[in-house]
């Protein structure tokens, strides 16, 4: 950890604010109803100090790593095809587009009507929702593939294999990279929604059971934990990982 | 087996107007011989279709009339080997230097135990041991150009294509990757079809230079350098050379304007 510098004084206050603001907030209302930030923190405590938490826990983190896994595989070799391929773009692009206007939450309510209570309700309304923005941000990048380097390429007699391994591919990793995140930042909410609707455990069944019982406290409690979660495995994996895969962008000290 | 490694003949491209209405006439005509182990240059002024020229015989683009043949050293080899050096170093920034190297032997379906040792032989040989591991953005313009000029060498091709491969450099840095091209030349000699607009460029590389006049592009003039190697850059009898056929040039010009 860095020292404090002044420079991040403004969000240091801005936090002290927050808590302030919540705390005073919290002095009218049930702590049920409005928690204080002290509360909040006793009662994630004791959630996380049964078993089952974890269980929960897995139970959603299991979907929505399915769901976000198959939205990258399936949006990035829809993208990278309809890319490579002028007549395949035409043909999927007013596709990608009904999917990406057709409401959400009609994702939602059809995947419990089609597949019930179960994994595929939840995991199947994420990949529908996420591929076709991981689609559209790979299609983009092929439109910037560096000609030149397809030409060089081509004079040295690249195969197609070779091409893609080592030119396209490498070219696009910044827009799969980018869909990867916003599509993990949008897996886990859908996925939340969803189990709501069309599961029989998970994180977001907890969510609608403590909403049922009129717990805002419990609510709130599994929203920040759940959120917790996600922000550090964005930190810890994701951005280090993104930051391993384009380190030879590090350019000579000048 | 033939002398020579590229023969041009009747060679015509035209490029569709800006205004998408008609056509224009880039090349005309246009015959070449290039014999084994030379080194030609192509001079002409910016805009001239020397890089189309290039670009065709590379088989990146193609023509309308006329034959391009590039005869392989081995003749049973219907497909010639073709190293290209382009005015940027076009390497690839994701892979380390040497497999930018290994990149150009895969597409040449080198078979993989030769790697090493090409890797090897030519990064030394363009002064770069050492700097296997290293990625391309890591190294200066020239050291970038010099991973170029090892890539296009290790496939041992049967002509190396060079389209003004120092126009990118500061002029300090051109003059002495001029020198050392020549040195690793001593080396490694392919057939070289050199494309430039420095007339004192092509008289100091070159054996043989071709003048190449604008729109259409046509050679107006053949003139072998013999001046032996190894050459100095400050030779008077280049600086000749070069005086005459600047003269030469305005003269061609002139005519071509009026």
């Amino acid at each position: 950890m860095k020292s404090f510098t002044p420079e991040k004084l403004p969000s240091f206050l801005s936090a002290i604010g927050l808590l302030l603001l919540w705390k005073a907030l919290s002095l009218f209302f049930l702590p049920t109803f409005l928690p204080s930030p002290l509360e909040l923190l006793n009662t994630i405590v004791s959630i996380f100090s049964t078993a089952s938490a974890y269980l929960v826990i897995g139970k959603t983190l299991q979907r929505v790593f399915a769901g976000l896994i198959f939205s990258m595989l399936i949006g990035s070799s829809v993208g990278l095809i309809m890319g490579l391929r002028r007549s395949v773009g035409t043909f999927f692009d007013s596709w990608i587009m009904v999917l990406l206007t057709f409401p959400s939450i009609s994702w939602a309510f059809l995947a419990v009507l089609w597949f019930g209570l179960s994994d595929v309700a939840p995991i199947f309304t994420v990949v529908l929702i996420v591929f076709p923005y991981v689609t559209m941000n790979v299609w983009e990048g092929t439109k910037a593939l560096d000609p030149e380097l397809t030409d060089m390429a081509t004079v040295f007699r690249a195969n197609r294999f070779l091409l893609l391994r080592k030119v396209f591919i490498p070219q696009l990793m910044p827009y799969v990279f980018s869909s990867l995140r916003i599509s993990f930042a949008l897996s886990w909410k859908i996925a939340l929604v969803s189990e709501a609707f069309g599961a029989s455990r998970g994180v977001g069944k907890e969510l609608l059971y403590w909403f049922q019982g009129t717990r805002a406290d419990m609510m709130l409690a599994w929203g920040a934990s759940f959120m917790a979660l996600m922000v550090l495995i964005d930190a810890l994996i994701l951005r280090p990982w993104e930051n391993r895969v384009f380190s030879w962008r590090q350019t000579a000290a000048t | 087996m033939t002398s020579q490694a590229v023969v041009i003949e009747g060679l015509g491209k035209k490029f569709p107007t800006p205004s998408g209405l008609g056509e224009f006439t880039v090349i005309d005509s246009l015959s070449l011989q290039i014999a084994r182990g030379s080194f030609a240059s192509i001079v002409g002024p910016s805009g001239c279709g020397k890089s189309t020229l290039l670009n065709i015989i590379a088989g990146i683009e193609p023509h309308d009339s006329g034959e391009v043949r590039i005869a392989s050293e081995d003749g049973a080899n219907p497909r010639a080997r073709i190293g290209y050096v382009f005015q940027s170093p076009r390497l690839l920034n994701w892979l380390t230097v040497e497999d930018n190297i290994k990149f150009a032997l895969e597409a040449q379906s080198i078979g993989r135990g030769d790697w090493g040792e090409r890797v090897r032989k030519y990064l030394d040989m363009v002064g770069l041991a050492g700097q296997e591991r290293n990625f391309p953005l890591k190294l200066s313009g020239g050291m970038q150009q010099r991973v170029a000029i090892a890539r296009a060498l290790a496939i041992e091709p049967d002509i190396l294509l060079m389209d003004e491969p120092f126009s990118h450099l500061d002029e300090i840095t051109a003059r002495k990757m001029r020198v050392d091209l020549m040195r690793i030349l001593e080396r490694a000699r392919p057939t070289i079809l050199f494309v430039t607009h420095s007339l004192r460029e092509a008289v100091f590389l070159s054996e043989e230079v071709y003048m190449m006049s604008i729109k259409p592009a046509r050679i107006f003039k053949h003139l072998r350098v013999e001046v032996p190697r190894p050459r100095e850059p400050e030779d008077p009898r280049l600086f000749d050379l070069e005086k005459d056929l600047v003269k030469e040039f305005f003269a061609v010009l002139e005519q071509d304007n009026r």
